[in-house]
């Protein structure tokens, strides 16, 4: 395909285009939006040279970084509990015993991480750094779960027959076909639950801000108008979840070359 | 080797699916085929329309599920638990995470067999099957006939010599047709105790492989309804017919009336 077609294909439906022209086509809405941004009407909208000072300030005076490693350690430590918690239940599933007790945990869903369940997590935990990292746990969890219990029932039976042909026990067909056969389909959902987790940050440093964290900076810049700090934290927000989503995305990649060869494929 | 000696026994053999009877008292052996300075095992074809239930009874024969009633047993009237008898599914099912060498070495030391030991097999039957230069390709890189020898290969790893294949020959175009009768033949004969089972809708492609075909069907009553499940309605003895092991086949007279009259009762099964 030669480049004036990979052109005029990113102006027609149903077309694919290379990848050089896609990354022109991401630089050229990039742009766009910066200059939307500077050419804004809004005056409480601040301008992005505003937001690049108030970036400077919030690293260099108000310790964004140690806020942010505050963050960061908050969401390692809920996302390992997350997987450990929700793979646990989302294998368990095989067994049917426990699928009414994963379905009802994919339920509790629906409840949100509203006050509601604050008050109760409060007094499980004693409040502090366990109340965040138990309820970002919490909502991590009942969508991870929802998300891989759905992967394992898929499994088509013949997977699980082809194994038993072969004479592998039942624990080597979970190994081979709920565990690792899935194990590209569980990065994803990994993936989406970093980008939720990421999400329900800056609200659950809200709840409880003693230990500071972005959630909280944020918080207190918006208590005091601070307009182009908060835009600055929230575009680093915005950055570091695109990384993280970029390092879950290379890790299926690395883990599972497969997975990326049926994308390609289909 | 023993001749006519009965490798596989179906016997009275039904099955009742959510109140449904699929088989009802299905019946069949498989003999040993002896051919004098030759090593050769044996093709059947299990022959029936769509919805009769052939699948079901791969299932059964493999011990995938077990029999509402009757019993199934392989040579010296051994019972075959899952595991004892190769599977190549329809759609050619493979770990889809691991290659195509990975695949192989798995079933190996699935069944107790060290890693080493499993990766000469593997190798060894790569070789075989032509695919030595897709050892470490995934799945998803091979094309469809490449997919249904390594699921072959896959099977004969660990010594099996009841081999199901579930429609080996749907969707495929003459040249790989070929191909594959090619391969099962070759399979047939590298064991005088090898037998592969064939369940298929494929009439013509089944007579020029097999060495028996039974046909499955069910009864029907007076006004065309089923009345029965389905069970063993006709057996062809093709080397008794003269009709096996030839490469002649299709120009000759018996075997095309064979096949037709195996079609047209096709129709009323």
């Amino acid at each position: 395909m030669s480049a004036s077609s990979s052109l005029k294909n990113a102006f027609l439906p149903n077309r694919s285009v290379d990848r050089t022209i896609a990354l022109g086509l991401v630089a050229f809405w990039l742009a766009m939006a910066m200059l939307a941004w500077a050419a804004s009407p809004f005056k409480t909208l601040p301008g992005p040279g505003e937001v690049w000072n108030a970036l400077g300030g919030l690293w260099m005076q108000s310790g964004l970084s140690q806020e942010l490693f505050t963050t960061l350690k908050l969401i390692a430590h809920a996302l390992v509990l997350t997987v450990v918690i929700s793979m646990a239940l989302s294998y368990a599933t095989i067994v049917p015993l426990f699928r009414p007790l994963v379905e009802g945990i994919s339920k509790l869903r629906f409840l949100g991480l509203g006050s509601g369940l604050v008050v109760p997590f409060t007094l499980i935990t004693g409040g502090g750094y366990d109340l965040k990292v138990d309820l970002l746990t919490f909502g991590m969890t009942t969508y991870f779960v929802t998300a891989m219990a759905r992967v394992v029932v898929d499994i088509p039976r013949e997977n699980f027959d082809h194994l038993r042909a072969l004479g592998a026990s039942e624990l080597r067909i979970l190994w081979e076909v709920v565990i690792l056969g899935t194990l590209d389909k569980a990065l994803d959902v990994l993936r989406q639950n970093v980008a939720m987790g990421w999400a329900m940050i800056t609200m659950v440093e809200n709840i409880s801000r003693a230990e500071g964290g972005v959630g909280a900076l944020i918080a207190n810049e918006s208590k005091h108008f601070r307009l182009a700090e908060v835009y600055a934290i929230m575009i680093v927000i915005l950055v570091i979840g695109l990384v993280l989503d970029y390092a879950a995305g290379a890790l299926t990649r690395v883990l599972c070359p497969y997975s990326q060869l049926e994308r390609m494929r289909a | 080797m023993v001749a006519n000696e009965v490798l596989f026994c179906a016997k009275d053999v039904s099955l009742r699916l959510g109140g449904n009877l699929i088989l009802e008292k299905l019946g069949f052996e498989i003999i040993d085929r002896v051919r004098p300075d030759k090593i050769t095992g044996q093709i059947v074809a299990l022959l029936g329309p769509s919805g009769v239930g052939k699948t079901q009874l791969l299932r059964l024969i493999a011990g995938l599920s077990e029999p509402t009633s009757g019993t199934i047993t392989g040579l010296h009237d051994k019972p075959m638990p899952a595991g004892t008898v190769g599977v190549v599914f329809q759609n050619y099912i493979l770990l889809r995470h691991r290659t195509v060498l990975g695949n192989l070495v798995t079933a190996g030391v699935m069944n107790g067999m060290p890693r080493t030991e499993a990766r000469d097999k593997a190798a060894l039957l790569l070789a075989r099957f032509g695919l030595a230069e897709r050892a470490g390709f995934y799945p998803v890189q091979l094309s469809g006939g490449q997919r249904q020898r390594v699921a072959i290969a896959q099977q004969l790893v660990k010594q099996k010599t009841l081999l199901l294949m579930d429609e080996p020959f749907s969707g495929l175009d003459p040249a790989a047709l070929e191909e594959v009768m090619k391969l099962l033949v070759q399979v047939r004969d590298m064991d005088e105790l090898n037998t592969i089972v064939i369940v298929t809708h494929d009439i013509r492609a089944a007579l020029k492989v097999a060495d028996t075909v039974f046909m499955l069907g069910r009864d029907r009553a007076i006004d065309g309804k089923v009345a029965s499940g389905a069970h063993i309605k006709e057996s062809v003895d093709l080397v008794a017919l003269g009709l096996a092991y030839r490469d002649d086949l299709e120009t000759e007279p018996k075997f095309i009336e064979l096949e037709h009259r195996l079609k047209a009762a096709f129709t009323n099964l």
